[in-house]
């Protein structure tokens, strides 16, 4: 177990250190996307900003307990693009070309060599970096919580991640049948795009819908809750009750989907 | 003309092919306006106002977005961005038609189809939301929405036009494109109704071209918008500017053209 995980961190350094290497090629790029970043996530505070021009809270949220939110959204992103976000955008590329074969002989599980395969640190670091400026500035001015808060918020960003990781692999499965990877992405970009307002605007179907089905409820609100001094014991059991199973139900999709792989051109 | 209509059929034709990416595209951008709707009502039941509009007016605004939205973006850039970087663009040259009119017939026959598509899904959302759905009290204000939709289409056509015509002089035009989209989606009322914003940052937005390709339509629809004859005048007159810049580019340009790999 402990060798098969050293095993796994080496080859995750490795692969991080040469895409870094690529990355830093496009030093203009980096700088670009960066500004990009910060831009929209700038967008997404004076949007809130001018809600709560006219509003005292938004679903018992305060300003500075909504700009923890937005902030945990920026943070889960860029962990997505440290470990699998991006080699799902081009599993449409391996299945087209047929290089998907050598990721299924590979002494790695495809799974695995997928999300480690293309990490970027630079893609969405803009993003990261402001979010945790702004979960910072939310928790500076919100009254001392528990010494436990921070560790418990960056262990349910990792739950979080879980979650994000699992829809990703199911909307993903589709691949196979449908080629086109970019457009399937297009619906994973907007389940995050969704994941900045608090899980307390939703009612009735829309709140099972997107607990169970589409988890965006989950995603930014339970790490958000904690570092705000308003979580539940029940939302973090929630929350890790729904990772698990996702990644269960993710996981046998995907299994079931691999077979449905029929290379190319050989 | 006849050529013309002859492109529409064919780029019609090809749209249909494409409708996966579209259908796509609205379940990915429907996801989004349904959480909006969610955090209105949760605003509103809480007791609170957002400016003049009513929660029935907010909802509508935002269920407008949908067709709004897609209507103004246009993507043929991203195809004539390409050709003039790839040297495809020279078999154009010899071909007897107008760049403009050409790229606009393609936009056109495009937007049509996802018209048709949306105006569908349209209905289903309007048979869930017609409680909390506004519907104009005078007829002609349909034929106002309609008039300053096709407006915003058009303008929104000119701006991205421009935009791939850098490509004549730069080879990075792709991050012109990016800046354009955001600025279109802040400045245009997409994620908010431009008199929600603060006084000082309204004074300049209403300056700008972008908000004609939403915020004004969507006005029209809920007959808030007042002094209809002035601001679509100050609307062609934007349409005119950018008519006259894109002439202006595709002349230039086609004289700085190298046919790369030609």
């Amino acid at each position: 177990m402990i060798e098969a995980i050293r095993r796994h961190l080496k080859l995750y350094i490795a692969f991080l250190g040469h895409n870094l290497k690529n990355e830093m090629m496009y030093r203009a790029n980096f700088i670009i996307l960066s500004a990009m970043d910060i831009f929209f996530m700038g967008v997404n505070v004076v949007f809130f900003t001018i809600i709560f021009n006219n509003v005292q809270t938004v679903a018992g949220w305060s300003y500075y307990q909504m700009l923890i939110l937005i902030g945990s959204v920026g943070i889960v992103r860029e962990m997505a693009y440290l470990t699998f976000r991006q080699g799902f955008l081009n599993i449409g590329d391996y299945i087209r070309t047929g290089e998907f074969d050598l990721l299924l002989v590979k002494p790695l599980s495809p799974q695995l060599h997928l999300g480690f395969r293309h990490i970027s640190m630079t893609e969405s670091l803009g993003e990261g970096i402001m979010g945790i400026i702004l979960a910072a500035i939310g928790y500076y001015h919100l009254p001392p919580g528990s010494v436990m808060a921070v560790p418990l918020y960056i262990i349910f960003l990792f739950v979080s991640l879980i979650i994000y990781y699992s829809f990703c692999l199911i909307v993903n499965s589709a691949v196979f049948w449908i080629i086109k990877s970019q457009e399937l992405n297009t619906i994973v970009y907007y389940f995050m795009e969704t994941a900045r307002y608090p899980r307390d605007i939703y009612r009735g179907i829309g709140k099972a819908l997107f607990t169970f089905v589409i988890p965006i409820s989950l995603i930014a609100t339970t790490p958000a809750s904690i570092l705000a001094g308003r979580v539940s014991y029940s939302l973090l059991f929630l929350s890790l009750s729904v990772a698990g199973g996702l990644l269960l139900i993710g996981s046998l999709i995907w299994q079931v989907s691999i077979r449905h792989y029929s290379s190319a051109s050989s | 003309m006849k050529k013309y209509l002859t492109l529409f059929r064919i780029n019609w034709q090809n749209s249909l092919q494409y409708r996966a990416s579209t259908v796509i595209y609205i379940v990915g951008y429907g996801l989004y306006i349904s959480v909006i709707l969610y955090l209105w009502m949760s605003v509103y039941q809480a007791g609170n106002k957002m400016g003049d509009y009513t929660l029935t007016d907010l909802l509508t605004y935002y269920l407008l977005q949908l067709i709004v939205n897609i209507l103004i973006l246009s993507y043929i850039s991203w195809e004539l961005i390409d050709q003039i970087r790839e040297g495809f663009f020279s078999n154009f040259l010899i071909k007897p038609l107008n760049l403009l009119v050409y790229w606009f017939t393609v936009n056109l026959s495009g937007k049509l189809l996802e018209t048709i598509y949306l105006s569908m899904i349209g209905a289903v959302l309007y048979f869930f939301m017609r409680d909390y759905f506004w519907l104009p009290h005078h007829f002609s204000t349909f034929i106002y929405f309609g008039g300053s939709l096709f407006l915003a289409m058009t303008l929104a056509f000119l701006m991205d036009f421009c935009i791939a015509l850098i490509a004549f002089w730069l080879i990075q035009v792709r991050v012109f494109k990016f800046m354009l989209l955001y600025l279109v989606f802040f400045f245009s009322g997409a994620i908010l109704p431009l008199d929600l914003f603060p006084q000082w940052l309204q004074k300049g937005v209403h300056l700008l071209p972008f908000q004609y390709l939403a915020y004004v339509p969507i006005r029209i629809f809920l007959e808030k918008q007042e002094n209809l004859s002035s601001v679509f005048t100050i609307e062609l007159f934007w349409l005119l500017f950018f008519f006259a810049l894109a002439s202006w580019m595709v002349s230039r340009g086609v004289k700085r053209y190298e046919a790369v790999g030609g």
